[in-house]
């Protein structure tokens, strides 16, 4: 039960400045993943089996290790933008709302670096 | 967090079965939520006849009808009965319009007609738009200009310049659209939902209005404007034909615009 104002209640702590980053960020990676995510399926089609040494002879490729980070690194990312869309959407606590932020920040980044990392590894290491 | 099940007192319970009419030849069924605050009770689902040979074309024709002979304490906004004034926006066989310009015609089988949904409800069909109105009022929907008026006429304005302000002016507020949006639903403590969302575009673009900068920045927000997921709910709904998820559009292109 609140007595202010409905006025105030809209109002509320003022606007935030911030979202264009964010819904602009959203829009860019989505953009991105298109021709990457095409570019995933397709190589992975075209490959003449999907055997161990054939996985890793393909990721040991220059632009296969190049377009394969870009491709993880830009997915980790939008991946963090929409699940904080959708925790602003429905979780309301202001705790837990913080707490889901956080941790899906946190995953995604470990998801991001340990991808980039295991490409890198592959990319890199000897032969098998 | 958001509400998926309607709280136990507001949960649908029964109802009640009203006579057929002795001698009706052609009959509707219309099926209509029944809420009385001070009854304590939870809401209802009463089932009327309604002999059409005596009611005019529309569900705002039904209603009157229904309370003038069956039950005078159905409860309902209206006025203009010409959908101008949008007093008479309720959800009616799943789509929130206006009850004056919808015609019974158009529904195919049982009318079922309820409230604008989630939102907390007065009584039957009324619903407490006192949020919505103060959401309205947040975007300070009039013009703000330092310049003063020319002292012997108005502010002109061209004619592409008054196009531009047109539809979205022609807004009536009855809050079909913002009570069709999920984000409004879940949100609406924050999110301003698009009604407000194009009252604020109205005056965004108006050629006469000089804080379109702090109009701007007034909606730069996370949940105020970006709750927004193009989902189009609001234009499907709009029983006047208007376009506010453009309108919403349009203010996010500006945003990013004004930046980069």
């Amino acid at each position: 039960m609140s007595l202010s104002s409905p006025l105030r209640q809209v109002l509320g702590t003022g606007p935030a400045h911030s979202g264009v980053h964010h819904w602009w960020v959203q829009r860019l990676t989505s953009i991105a993943l298109v021709p990457l995510s095409v570019w995933f399926v397709v190589s992975l089609w075209c490959l003449p089996g999907l055997d161990h040494a054939t996985v890793t002879a393909w990721l040991r490729q220059s632009w296969t290790a190049l377009l394969m980070i870009l491709f993880v690194l830009t997915a980790a990312w939008h991946s963090n933008l929409g699940l904080q869309v959708i925790i602003e959407d429905y979780v309301h606590g202001a705790g837990s709302r913080t707490l889901l932020l956080v941790l899906v920040r946190f995953l995604n980044v470990l998801v991001a670096a340990a991808a980039a990392f295991a490409v890198l590894k592959v990319a890199f290491g000897s032969a098998a | 967090m958001a509400e998926f099940r309607l709280p136990p007192n507001s949960r649908i319970v029964g109802g009640i079965t009203h006579p057929k009419p002795a001698g009706a030849a052609e009959t509707r069924t219309v099926r209509i939520y029944r809420f009385n605050p001070d009854s304590g009770e939870n809401p209802r689902l009463d089932t009327f006849t309604l002999e059409l040979k005596s009611c005019g074309p529309m569900v705002l024709d039904a209603l009157i009808q229904l309370k003038a002979a069956v039950d005078s304490s159905l409860t309902f906004r209206r006025s203009c009965r010409e959908g101008i004034c949008g007093s008479c926006a309720m959800n009616i066989n799943g789509v929130n319009r206006l009850a004056c310009t919808t015609a019974l015609s158009d529904l195919k089988g049982e009318i079922r007609i309820y409230p604008l949904p989630h939102m907390p409800v007065i009584k039957d069909l009324v619903p407490d738009l006192t949020t919505f109105y103060a959401q309205y009022a947040a975007v300070k929907p009039w013009l703000q200009s330092s310049t003063p008026p020319p002292p012997d006429k108005e502010r002109l304005q061209s004619k592409e310049e008054q196009e531009k302000i047109d539809r979205p002016a022609a807004c009536i507020l009855c809050a079909c659209c913002s009570t069709a949006c999920p984000s409004y639903w879940w949100n609406s403590d924050k999110y301003l939902g698009p009604a407000a969302l194009m009252a604020a575009y109205r005056w965004i673009i108006d050629s006469r209005d000089e804080a379109t900068g702090e109009r701007l920045d007034a909606l730069e927000d996370p949940y105020r404007l970006y709750r927004c997921h193009t989902i189009m709910n609001c234009t499907d709904a709009c029983p006047k034909d208007l376009n506010p998820a453009r309108a919403i559009a349009e203010i996010k292109k500006m945003m990013l615009e004004r930046q980069s």
